[in-house]
C-alpha cells in the first residue's frame, strides 16, 4: 500500500500556489498612496479633456491619485455593466458617469452615495433645474450633473434658404418641406429626415419625442402606461410612416447617432434629429457642411407643444461602497466645478451650469451655446422612475418592431402594455 | 490490472473526487439551482425574491416574443447546420484529393474557426457595413443594410456562424476519409465505377457515421449558440436575429428579471437534452445496421 | 497535360482557401489602413500601410490589460483542467471504478449544459463567494466548462497506450507513481498537448461567463475588451481592427504552429466514439 506521497502533495501544493497567485495578481489597489477610480465614457484621440483635470484634482490632492476607467460605449452596455458590478460587494470604483435615466434606479438600489448632506444649502442653483430634478429622488440628492444633452433638429440652412422655407414648426410642415426640396435639388441621394431608428435606448428617445410632439406620454403622474394608446400608437405609425414614404431612408433602423451625423455630415441629407455635440463636427474645418447647418427646435404634431426635445446627458455619482467617500464627493465636485465644466465645454460637451453659456469664451468658440440653452429650458426629461430602465428594455424590441414594420403600431403599443404590467406586476 | 482491485477503486476514487468536486459544484449544482430560480420572481435591484410556481413559464407559453425567438432560434440552427455540413463535406471532399499544401490548406482553413467568435463578429460587422464593406462592393455597390434590415439580418448572422464552424465538419471528414483504404477506391475503378458512383456507393456511406456526429455538435452548438447574434446585432433589428439564448441573457442581465431569464434558459436546456437524446436513440437504432 | 492537372487543382484549393479567409486578410489589411481611407471604398487597397492604430490601441485603451487578463485566465485553467482531469482520466481509464460507464455518461452530458442555463446560478454564487471580477471566479468557472472534455480527451489517449506498457515498467521495480511518470505520461505528452491546447483556446475564446463575471480591468478578458471597445460616439474600426488581430494572436500561432496537436485533439474528441 505505501505509495510515494511526495510527488502528488507537490502537485497539490503548486496548484494551490498559482490559485493563490492568482487571487494575488487583481488584488486591490495598495492602500497607500489613496487611489480613486472615476468610470466614464473616454473619447478616444487627442480632444480628451478628462486627463488634464484629473491631474489637477491630483496636484490639489497630494497622496491622492485618480485612475480614469472607460466604460463601454453605448449606454445599453454601460448599464449592463454598473448593474452586473454594483450587484456585488466592492464595486471597485468610487466616481461613476451615470447616464440621467439610472440615476433614481441606482438610488433605489442602494448603490449611490446621498449626497444631501455633503452640499451646500444652494449648492444646485447654477444648475439647470430638470438636471437637479432627475438627480433627485425621495426628496434626497443623489448625483451631480455632469454635462447635459437635448434633442434638435439639424437643418440645412443652405437648402431652406434656396427655397425661402423657415424652419418647420410642424411635422406635416417638415414633410412637405422635404418634398419640395428633393424636387428642386432632383438629387437620389438627398434623404429626407434622419432620425435614430435602431433597436437601442437611443431609439426609445426618438419615440418618446414624437410622441410629447403629440400631446401624448409614456408615464402618467399615477404611474398608468400609455395614458392615451391611440395617440401613441398613431405617434409611432406617423414615424413608421417617414420610413415607408421614404422621408427617412430604410437604413434608419439600423442608425445610431453616428451613422445618421456622419450622413447628415456629408451633405447627404436636409434634415437630422441628434443631441448638440454634432454640431461642433460640422463647424469642423473639414466638414463638407461647413456654415451651412442651423439648428430648430424639434416640430410639433396636432395637439402637441413644440421643441420639446428629451433632455440627456450624464451625472456624477458616488458609490456607496467607496472606499474613500469624502475625497470622492470631493473629486465629483470638482469635476462638476465651473473650471472643469468650462474645460470640458471647449471639448464639445455641453455644460449643466447655465452661467456657461453666456461665457464670452465659450461663446466665441461654439455661437450656437445661448440657443442651446433655451432649447435645453424647453425639454423634457424622459420619465424620473426606478423603472425607466425596465420601461425601455421592454419596449425597445416592440417600437424597433414598429418601425420595421414588422408589426402594425397599435400591437406593438398593446404588446409593449401588457409585457409591461406582467414584469411591473412581478415587482410588487 | 486485477491484482489489487480494491485499493484500485479506493485510489481510482480519490483520484476522481476532486474532479467531481468541482463539476458537482459548478456544473451540476447551478444545473439544479436554475431550476429553482425559474420558479421564483427574482430581480435583485428591487429587493424582490419570491416564489412564483410555474407563473413565468406560464407567462411565456402565451409570450409572441418567447414564440418568435424560439422560431428564429429554429431557423439559424437548421439553416447553419444545413450550410456547415454541406460546405464542410465538399471542402473536405477537395482536400482529400490534395497532395501538395495539405499544411497549408489546412491552416488558411482552421483559421477562421479557432479565433474567438467577437472577433468574427466584428470581422462581420465590418463587411457588412453599408457603405465601406467589402460585402457590398462586391456586390457591386448596393447598399444593402445587412444588419439593419430585419429580412437580411438572419441570414447574415447564419453566413457569420457557417463561416466559423463549417472548418470543424470539414476537418471531421476529412479525418475520416483518409482512413478509408485506398484498396476500396482501387476496386471501384477496377470496377469501372465513375466519381459519381463512387462518391455515392463508396465515400457517403463510409462517411455517414461521422456526419451524423458532426449533425450533433453542431446542431448542440448552434441552439446553444450566442456570442456572434449578441456581439453582431445584440438580437435585432426588431428582434430578428433574437435567439432564445440572447432573450434569456437580455431578461437576466438587462432586464434583471433572474426568474423568469432562468425560466427561459431552462426552455434551452430542455431542448439540448432533447436533440442529444434523440441522437442517441437514432445512434442506437443505426447501430446493428451499421 | 494530365501531370499538370493534379498540381492545377492543387493550386485551385488552396486559393480557394485564401478566398475562404479573406475576411481574416481583410480585417488585417483595415488595421493597417490610414484612418482617412477607411471609409472610402473602392479603392480597396490603401495608399500606405501605417501603424496608428496599433498605437492608440496599445497606448491608449485598455486591450493590453485585457490581453495580459486572458494569457493568465487561460494559461491558469489549462493548468487546473489538467491537473484535475489527468487524475481522473487516469482512473477512469486505468482503475477499475465502480459505475465508471455512468460517470463518464454524467461527465460526457455536462458538456451539453448549455451556458445560458447555468450563467444565473453562478453569477449568484460567484456574488457570494465574492470571486466576482477576480482571476480565480473566471479561472474556476472555466476549468469546470473545459473538465469534461479534457477527461474525455485524455482517458481516449490513456487507452490508447497498451496496457503491457504500465505493467511492463511495475514488472521492472518501478512503483505505481514511477511508472506513470516515467512510462505513461511521456507517451501521453503529445494528447496532454492536445488537451492543454484545446483548453486555452477554449478559455481565451470564451465570451459568455467572461462578459458576465469580470466587470473591470482587474479580469476582463480580451473577448469582453473588444466588444465593449470604447468610443463615445464613433465606431472607430481601424483600431477595432487591430484590437482584433491582438486577440487572434495565439489562436492564429497555434493553428500555424502547433497545428498538429490541435488537430488530433480535436479529432479524439471527436472521432473516438
Amino acid at each position: 500500500m505505501p505509495r510515494p506521497r511526495r510527488p502528488a502533495a507537490r502537485a497539490i501544493l503548486l496548484l494551490a500556489a498559482t490559485l493563490a497567485l492568482a487571487g494575488c495578481a487583481d488584488g486591490p489597489a495598495r492602500e497607500t498612496p489613496v487611489t480613486l477610480v472615476l468610470k466614464y465614457a473616454r473619447i478616444l484621440g487627442p480632444d480628451d479633456p478628462f486627463p488634464p483635470l484629473l491631474r489637477e484634482f491630483e496636484a490639489a490632492h497630494p497622496g491622492v491619485r485618480v485612475r480614469g476607467e472607460a466604460l463601454p460605449w453605448s449606454s445599453d452596455e454601460q448599464h449592463q455593466f454598473y448593474v452586473i458590478n454594483l450587484e456585488g460587494r466592492s464595486p471597485g470604483f468610487d466616481v461613476m458617469m451615470l447616464d440621467v435615466i439610472w440615476v433614481p434606479e441606482f438610488a433605489r438600489a442602494g448603490w449611490l452615495l446621498d449626497l444631501t448632506p455633503h452640499l451646500a444649502a444652494d449648492e444646485l442653483a447654477p444648475f439647470f433645474p430638470s438636471t437637479v430634478e432627475a438627480a433627485t429622488y425621495a426628496r434626497r440628492i443623489w448625483a451631480l450633473p455632469w454635462n447635459m444633452n437635448v434633442g434638435l433638429l439639424y437643418y440645412r440652412r443652405d437648402l431652406l434658404a434656396k427655397y425661402a422655407l423657415a424652419p418647420p414648426e410642424t411635422w406635416d410642415e417638415l414633410v412637405r418641406q422635404v418634398g419640395v426640396i428633393r424636387a428642386g435639388e432632383r438629387d437620389a441621394t438627398l434623404d429626407g429626415y434622419l432620425f435614430q431608428g435602431k433597436q437601442y435606448e437611443g431609439m426609445v428617445v426618438n419615440v418618446l419625442e414624437v410622441f410629447w410632439a403629440g400631446g401624448t406620454r409614456l408615464l402618467a403622474e399615477d404611474g398608468a402606461l400609455f395614458p392615451e394608446p391611440e395617440r401613441a400608437a398613431e405617434a409611432l405609425a406617423f414615424l413608421r410612416g417617414l420610413i415607408e414614404r421614404g422621408v427617412s431612408p430604410p437604413w434608419t433602423t439600423a442608425a445610431d447617432e453616428e451613422l445618421s451625423r456622419r450622413a447628415f455630415g456629408d451633405g447627404h441629407a436636409i434634415f437630422l434629429r441628434n443631441w448638440p455635440y454634432a454640431l461642433d463636427l460640422f463647424e469642423a474645418a473639414d466638414s463638407p457642411v461647413r456654415g451651412r447647418v442651423d439648428i430648430a427646435p424639434l416640430p410639433r404634431r396636432a395637439g402637441g407643444a413644440r421643441g420639446a426635445g428629451s433632455t440627456g446627458g450624464a451625472h456624477l455619482g458616488v458609490s456607496r461602497g467607496s472606499r474613500h467617500p469624502e475625497l470622492a464627493v470631493m473629486l465629483a465636485r470638482f469635476l462638476t466645478s465651473e473650471r472643469a465644466e468650462k474645460r470640458m465645454a471647449l471639448a464639445a460637451l455641453s455644460p449643466t451650469r447655465t452661467a456657461l453659456y453666456d461665457d464670452p469664451d465659450l461663446v466665441r468658440r461654439r455661437p450656437a451655446l445661448p440657443r442651446i440653452r433655451a432649447l435645453m429650458l424647453a425639454g423634457r426629461p424622459r420619465p424620473v422612475t426606478p423603472y425607466y430602465l425596465l420601461l425601455s428594455a421592454t419596449l425597445q424590441p416592440e417600437f424597433s418592431a414598429a418601425l420595421a414594420g414588422v408589426k402594425p403600431a397599435r400591437r406593438a403599443i398593446a404588446d409593449g402594455r401588457a409585457r409591461l404590467d406582467h414584469f411591473l406586476g412581478a415587482l410588487r | 490490472m486485477t491484482a489489487r482491485p480494491r485499493a484500485d477503486r479506493r485510489l481510482g476514487l480519490a483520484l476522481l473526487a476532486p474532479t467531481l468536486a468541482a463539476l458537482g459544484v459548478l456544473t451540476v449544482f447551478p444545473g439544479v439551482w436554475v431550476l429553482w430560480l425559474s420558479l421564483q420572481h427574482r430581480v435583485p435591484i428591487f429587493g424582490v425574491a419570491r416564489f412564483a410556481g410555474l407563473d413565468n413559464y406560464a407567462f411565456l407559453a402565451v409570450d409572441p416574443r418567447f414564440w418568435s425567438a424560439a422560431l428564429t432560434t429554429a431557423l439559424f440552427t437548421v439553416a447553419s447546420v444545413a450550410l456547415e455540413l454541406a460546405l464542410g463535406l465538399g471542402v473536405a471532399l477537395a482536400l482529400a484529393r490534395q497532395r501538395r499544401g495539405r499544411r497549408l490548406a489546412l491552416s488558411l482553413l482552421l483559421l477562421a474557426w479557432a479565433m474567438p467568435a467577437v472577433v468574427t463578429a466584428k470581422l462581420f460587422e465590418w463587411l457588412y457595413h453599408p457603405a465601406a464593406g467589402l460585402i457590398n462592393v462586391a456586390l457591386g455597390g448596393r447598399a444593402l443594410n445587412w444588419l439593419g434590415d430585419p429580412r437580411l439580418a438572419l441570414a447574415a448572422v447564419v453566413l457569420a456562424d457557417v463561416w466559423r464552424a463549417m472548418p470543424f465538419v470539414a476537418l471531421l471528414c476529412y479525418a475520416r476519409l483518409l482512413a478509408i483504404p485506398a484498396e476500396l477506391y482501387e476496386a471501384a475503378q477496377v470496377d469501372g465505377a465513375g466519381r459519381l458512383a463512387t462518391l455515392g456507393r463508396i465515400t457517403l456511406p463510409l462517411l455517414a457515421r461521422i456526419l451524423l456526429l458532426a449533425l450533433l455538435f453542431r446542431t448542440l452548438a448552434a441552439l446553444r449558440a450566442f456570442d456572434i447574434m449578441f456581439v453582431l446585432t445584440g438580437g435585432g433589428p426588431a428582434g430578428a436575429t433574437e435567439t432564445l439564448t440572447v432573450y434569456a441573457y437580455r431578461s437576466l442581465f438587462q432586464m434583471l428579471q433572474l426568474g423568469f431569464g432562468a425560466a427561459l434558459g431552462v426552455v434551452v436546456f430542455v431542448l439540448v437534452m432533447a436533440v442529444a437524446w434523440a441522437y442517441l436513440r437514432l445512434g442506437r437504432a443505426a447501430a446493428p445496421a451499421g | 497535360m494530365r501531370r499538370a492537372g493534379p498540381a492545377l487543382a492543387d493550386a485551385l484549393v488552396l486559393l480557394a482557401l485564401a478566398a475562404y479567409a479573406v475576411p481574416f486578410f481583410w480585417q488585417l489589411l483595415t488595421s493597417l489602413k490610414p484612418e482617412a481611407e477607411l471609409l472610402r471604398l473602392p479603392p480597396l487597397l490603401p495608399s500606405r500601410l501605417t501603424l496608428e492604430h496599433y498605437r492608440v490601441v496599445l497606448a491608449q485603451s485598455l486591450i493590453p490589460q485585457a490581453l495580459w487578463n486572458s494569457l493568465g485566465i487561460a494559461a491558469l485553467t489549462t493548468l487546473l483542467a489538467l491537473a484535475l482531469g489527468l487524475p481522473a482520466a487516469y482512473a477512469l481509464a486505468r482503475l477499475a471504478v465502480p459505475g465508471t460507464r455512468a460517470l463518464l455518461l454524467v461527465i460526457v452530458a455536462s458538456t451539453a449544459f448549455p451556458q445560458i442555463a447555468t450563467v444565473s446560478p453562478l453569477y449568484l454564487l460567484l456574488r457570494a463567494l465574492a470571486l466576482r471580477d477576480t482571476w480565480t471566479g473566471l479561472v474556476l468557472v472555466h476549468a469546470s466548462f473545459a473538465l469534461p472534455l479534457t477527461i474525455w480527451l485524455l482517458a481516449g489517449f490513456i487507452r490508447e497506450i497498451p496496457i503491457e506498457t504500465d505493467e511492463a515498467a511495475a514488472v521492472d521495480g518501478a512503483g505505481w507513481l514511477a511508472a506513470v511518470r516515467w512510462v505513461l505520461l511521456p507517451l501521453l505528452a503529445p494528447g496532454l498537448a492536445s488537451a492543454a491546447l484545446l483548453t486555452f483556446l477554449f478559455s481565451w475564446n470564451e465570451f459568455l461567463f467572461a462578459y458576465t463575471f469580470t466587470a473591470s480591468e482587474a479580469s476582463r478578458t480580451i473577448p469582453v475588451a473588444l466588444a465593449l471597445f470604447p468610443g463615445v460616439y464613433e465606431v472607430p474600426w481601424g483600431d477595432i481592427a487591430a484590437a482584433s488581430m491582438l486577440a487572434s494572436l495565439p489562436p492564429v500561432l497555434i493553428v500555424v504552429g502547433l497545428q498538429r496537436f490541435l488537430v488530433s485533439g480535436l479529432l479524439a474528441g471527436a472521432v473516438k466514439d
